[in-house]
């Protein structure tokens, strides 16, 4: 099980290494957001700098996750070489953790850009513990959205997925918090944002960047979330017989 | 008939409007070499899908040593070539060996299988850069990378010139000489002779003949005869007949007993030809009387 796991990481990783085109805008993008948008709210001093910082790591590692694996899963459902895979003697979990590992290396590549932009151009604050917490929450974050992601890449055709994955992911990341802060949302924006799994990883990831106990609400909204897109995702993987043609 | 180690019973299976097969039974035994012939759209990969886990029937059942084949370990002693050939276009063809090798306990190895299949030249090369036979062999070796017990190979030698294909078919039979299964489709009445032993017809969706390869050949083998005369008179065995002014067609089972009777009835013909007729062809020519007959009808 971890030899495979291990094996389709690697391929699965090296094809993405060698395609820039792909690597270079996921990783660079949640930064080059942050140097438009971000800095402004960041400029109201160091916690501002700080509580943005974080949700801009955040949107990273959803983008990541979700955006980029979704329309990946849905682009190799389209391909022959997938049809092949499913007839060797493996089940679908070393499938899904690789693309799992190799989006917490592109997502920590993205929310690393963030923050050493953020360093740039705002003045976050980030000691030892609390860059190491975020870290954590940042890793533990990922895995819902990958998740979903997946989910998403089974459900629908690679064209679809681009499109479904831009309106379900950017109305999250917006009604989350992570460009605007909570109370600049709308009123009914507002009300709604506690209950998305965007919110509750923002709050995990500002708790932790500013040495702050995590939220056990946060936690147990987003261990929520952790299952019923787990359970989506196998399911969606279990249903799909290949992409279908008409 | 030795164990089964794959089988299809009274399968069915639709895409959208397409009744892809309307009721296959189909078993391969142990050791056997099992070609499944058809034209293009009869049925055949269908059949291929559904044995190699990778579709569901939605009536009937498939089995793969006993198992349902979407079960992993019913897959563990399988090789599959499927029709289409696609590989991770950056990866290069020893990096996909490489991966597939690891989902089996005892793989080939990869200078055994290069050597075998002819891969050195371009093993190397990312596999989006490969030509349609370079990746053609590739996807052939991938079948036999994890020492497979029974291998499935949907139309192997599609776009192989002649020579790579003769290599491929010895080794195809070295692999059934050592107790390999292997079931392959093909719509080269010539490839199933060359391999299999038994063969199985299937035209839309349903087997229209089944039986040891000289049988089928007997019935389906037609030979298309060409010459120039001006003049025929009736023959014995032509099961079809046209004619563009002085140059006449006929199709016939056997080439070799219309070229002796048109030599003894004193035809004169000149510029002879004669060619094997396609699948398709021989299928609608030669089984169509056979419907008649038997009172069923096709399609």
């Amino acid at each position: 099980m971890i030899r495979l796991t291990a094996a389709h990481c690697r391929a699965t990783l090296l094809e993405l290494y060698r395609s820039p085109g792909y690597w270079v805008p996921t990783v660079v993008f949640p930064a080059m957001l942050f140097s438009f948008f971000g800095a402004s709210i960041a400029g109201d001093g160091i916690r501002a700098a700080t509580l943005a910082t974080a949700s801009f790591a955040v949107y990273a590692v959803v983008g990541v996750a979700f955006y980029q694996f979704g329309v990946g899963v849905a682009q190799d459902r389209e391909s022959p070489w997938e049809g092949f895979v499913r007839t060797l003697p493996a089940p679908a979990a070393p499938r899904i953790a690789a693309r799992v590992v190799a989006a917490l290396i592109f997502a920590a590549a993205a929310a690393a850009t963030v923050i050493a932009v953020a360093h740039g151009i705002a003045a976050p604050r980030f000691t030892a513990a609390s860059g190491l917490a975020l870290a954590a929450v940042l890793a533990m974050g990922l895995v819902p959205f990958a998740l979903f992601g997946v989910a998403l890449g089974y459900l629908a055709s690679a064209k679809a997925a681009v499109a479904l994955a831009n309106m379900i992911y950017l109305p999250l990341a917006f009604a989350g918090g992570l460009w605007i802060p909570p109370h600049g949302l709308p009123d009914m924006v507002a009300a709604l944002s506690p209950f998305t799994p965007t919110r509750q990883f923002a709050e995990l990831a500002w708790a932790a960047a500013t040495h702050t106990p995590l939220p056990g609400a946060a936690m147990v909204g987003l261990a929520a979330y952790t299952v019923v897109f787990g359970g989506l995702a196998l399911w969606a993987y279990h249903r799909d017989q290949g992409a279908r043609f008409r | 008939m030795s164990p089964a180690v794959a089988e299809l019973s009274d399968v069915h299976k639709r895409y959208g409007a397409t009744e892809a097969l309307r009721g296959v039974s189909l078993t391969v035994g142990e050791g056997e070499i099992v070609a499944l012939l058809g034209p293009n759209g009869a049925g055949k990969t269908t059949a291929i899908n559904l044995m190699s886990g990778l579709r569901r029937p939605d009536r009937g059942t498939a089995r793969l040593f006993g198992r349902d084949p979407r079960d992993p370990v019913a897959r563990r002693s399988i090789g599959v070539t499927p029709q289409d050939t696609a590989f991770p276009v950056r990866l290069t063809g020893r990096e996909v060996i490489a991966l597939v090798r690891d989902h089996f306990p005892d793989p080939v190895a990869t200078p055994d299988l290069i050597g075998r299949f002819g891969l050195e030249e371009f093993v190397d090369r990312q596999t989006g850069g490969l030509s349609g036979g370079q990746r053609r062999r590739l996807a052939l070796a991938l079948a036999f990378a994890g020492r497979a017990d029974v291998v499935f190979l949907d139309e192997p030698t599609t776009g192989l010139d002649a020579g790579v294909r003769r290599d491929f078919w010895d080794a195809v039979r070295a692999f059934a000489g050592n107790g390999g299964t292997v079931l392959l489709t093909t719509h080269y009445l010539e490839e199933a002779e060359a391999l299999a032993s038994r063969a199985v017809l299937i035209d839309h969706g349903r087997i229209r003949l089944a039986g040891g390869i000289d049988d089928i050949r007997a019935r389906v083998g037609l030979k298309r005869v060409e010459l120039c005369a001006p003049a025929l008179p009736a023959l014995d065995g032509v099961a079809g007949i046209g004619n563009t002014g002085d140059r006449h067609a006929l199709l016939t089972r056997d080439a070799d007993a219309l070229v002796r009777e048109l030599v003894a009835r004193g035809v004169d013909f000149r510029d002879l030809e004669i060619r094997p007729v396609s699948l398709e062809d021989a299928i609608t020519t030669a089984l169509r009387d056979d419907d008649c007959a038997d009172g069923s009808t096709a399609g």
